[in-house]
């Protein structure tokens, strides 16, 4: 359980194009938000900030106390977790030992050279594989399995981390419906029952409405909506996702009738 | 006509791009005035027809049967060689192509160097290593391990690298961000992704060492090779009949077993 601060967050990228232009936002701890915005608005930039992916411009990131900086990138990863649109699993090793990565910040290079761990880590790479209900698959190869069960084994790295947050960056972008419905579930239940502080890029504002306990509505590089779900109307939406320079948007309109 | 209008390749105009024809043009012109400094010449090439088929001729003898001991005992030398060098290429090469990868390196100068002290080992073919090594620790097996050891070094490692640079980078992001540290992150993201390029690599130079291995007996350093030339030399061709098919069978299999071993890599294990 830990808040994530983030203060005057600037992002220049070295093409000059900015991603965030001035962010303030306190997450508390145990909560469940989403972030929400048109495509490019910024939200991956957002969260790769908070894992030190990516490094802001001017201001700063805090996950509890600690600025996430370059010196000490491993400390802060090691408690913050990261979910990836595509998963980005090693394909070509077995979904154990996929997961076993997430516990590779607790353990030494030493062993690693050659693919050794604890058997205490095997422990929690079961439980965490157990709670994500992929028990059976266990010894396939990642790539075998369905991209439901990939974004699955994507959880179970980032539980068997124990870390205090999960940042999720568009976790259903390519999962069916049936599959998004699960992995948010699986989210949902993880902020529950640990506690764990987790922060959901999405594009579907139906599951937005219905997982978050606070939405963070994004376009071009500021946050133009923070609030509970019910606060979210139809006008707000128009703002989070309205286009620059279209004034009668039939898109805009047409895609949020049924939002 | 209409063959005209009904044929087009995939450029906006219709027609090749010009720099690719002016090129290709180019090109031959100059292979064709160039071809007589090595004399590569038709008539001559037509000329020696015959003397060509005599010599394949002389190839069907009888075999040397009682040579057959020798033979065996001198391959077995030769693939012993193979793998002994090509095992501790691997060792060395792993290392080497990390530092060598442009996303893997832990520094651009270290990069630089060590793409330069592969190309170095690769500079020279086997058999001059080889007099070099002969010359240093004395005649036999060693120095011809040594010699295809550092050369394979030269390839491998810039094989290894090059696999390397063209892995994944999603999976590399997916264990950096949970806080795996350097070498942890090219343990566990970069080699499984770059291992069947690294088979692949490891079985052509397998491959090749073992044509490498049959000719370094030329100077000393050991195999088939002395016994190759000699027979050759001294027109004893009934061995020579021997040891080219010795030669041909050993790299027939080694190509059977490095398929089988490729798509059980690539694919995994049940499928």
């Amino acid at each position: 359980m830990s808040s994530i601060s983030v203060r005057g967050v600037v992002k220049r990228f070295p093409n000059g194009f900015e991603a965030l232009k001035g962010i303030e936002a306190e997450i508390q701890p145990g909560s469940f938000t989403v972030v929400l915005g048109p495509s490019g608005a910024g939200k991956s930039t957002l969260l790769r900030l908070m894992n030190g992916l990516e490094s802001p411009t001017r201001g700063e990131v805090r996950i509890g106390d600690e600025i996430v900086d370059t010196h000490k990138l491993r400390q802060i990863r090691s408690k913050v977790a990261m979910v990836f649109q595509q998963f980005n699993l090693v394909d070509r090793l077995s979904v154990v030992t996929n997961v076993l990565t997430g516990r590779l910040a607790q353990r030494s290079w030493v062993g690693s050279v050659f693919y050794l761990f604890r058997k205490e880590d095997m422990g929690i790479v079961q439980e965490a594989l157990a709670r994500v209900g992929l028990t059976d698959k266990a010894w396939n190869r990642a790539d075998k399995l369905s991209g439901g069960q990939q974004q699955r084994v994507g959880i179970a790295r980032a539980l068997a981390q124990q870390p205090k947050a999960i940042l999720a960056d568009e976790p259903v972008a390519s999962l069916d419906p049936v599959s998004s419905e699960e992995i948010m579930a699986l989210l949902r239940e993880i902020c529950d029952r640990d506690g764990i502080t987790v922060v959901v890029n999405l594009h579907q504002v139906e599951l937005a409405r219905r997982f978050a306990d606070r939405i963070i509505g994004m376009n071009s590089g500021k946050i133009v909506f923070d609030g509970r779900p019910e606060q979210m109307t139809q006008s707000v939406l128009r703002t989070i996702y309205q286009r620059e320079g279209i004034e009668d948007d039939n898109s805009l309109d047409m895609a949020l009738a049924y939002a | 006509m209409t063959t005209v209008s009904t044929w087009r390749w995939p450029t906006p105009s219709g027609w090749l791009p010009l720099p690719l024809v002016g090129g290709v043009l180019v090109l031959i012109c100059a292979l064709w005035l160039t071809a007589p400094m090595v004399e590569v010449d038709f008539v001559r090439l037509i000329g020696s027809l015959g003397k060509m088929t005599a010599f394949a001729g002389q190839m069907f003898v009888a075999p040397d049967w009682n040579y057959v001991p020798q033979l065996l005992a001198k391959m077995l030398e030769t693939i012993e060689m193979t793998i002994l060098g090509t095992a501790i290429a691997i060792v060395l090469s792993l290392p080497m192509g990390i530092l060598a990868a442009r996303n893997a390196t832990p520094h651009i100068v270290v990069y630089r160097v060590t793409r330069d002290a592969l190309s170095l080992m690769r500079a020279l073919p086997e058999l001059v290593w080889a007099l070099v090594f002969v010359s240093a620790v004395g005649l036999g097996p060693l120095p011809g391990v040594m010699a295809l050891a550092f050369v394979t070094v030269g390839f491998m490692g810039k094989f290894f690298a090059e696999s390397i640079e063209v892995v994944d980078q999603k999976a590399v992001e997916g264990v950096r961000a949970h806080g795996a540290g350097w070498l942890q992150v090219r343990l566990f993201a970069m080699l499984p992704q770059a291992l069947p390029d690294f088979v692949g690599t490891v079985m052509y130079i397998l491959d090749h060492n073992l044509r490498a291995a049959a000719i370094l007996g030329l100077v000393g350093a050991g195999g088939i090779g002395y016994d190759l030339v000699m027979s050759m030399r001294l027109f004893q061709y009934d061995r020579l009949l021997l040891i080219a098919l010795a030669i041909y069978l050993v790299v027939t299999l080694l190509d059977r077993a490095s398929d089988r071993l490729r798509s059980r890599i690539i694919h995994g294990r049940q499928a």
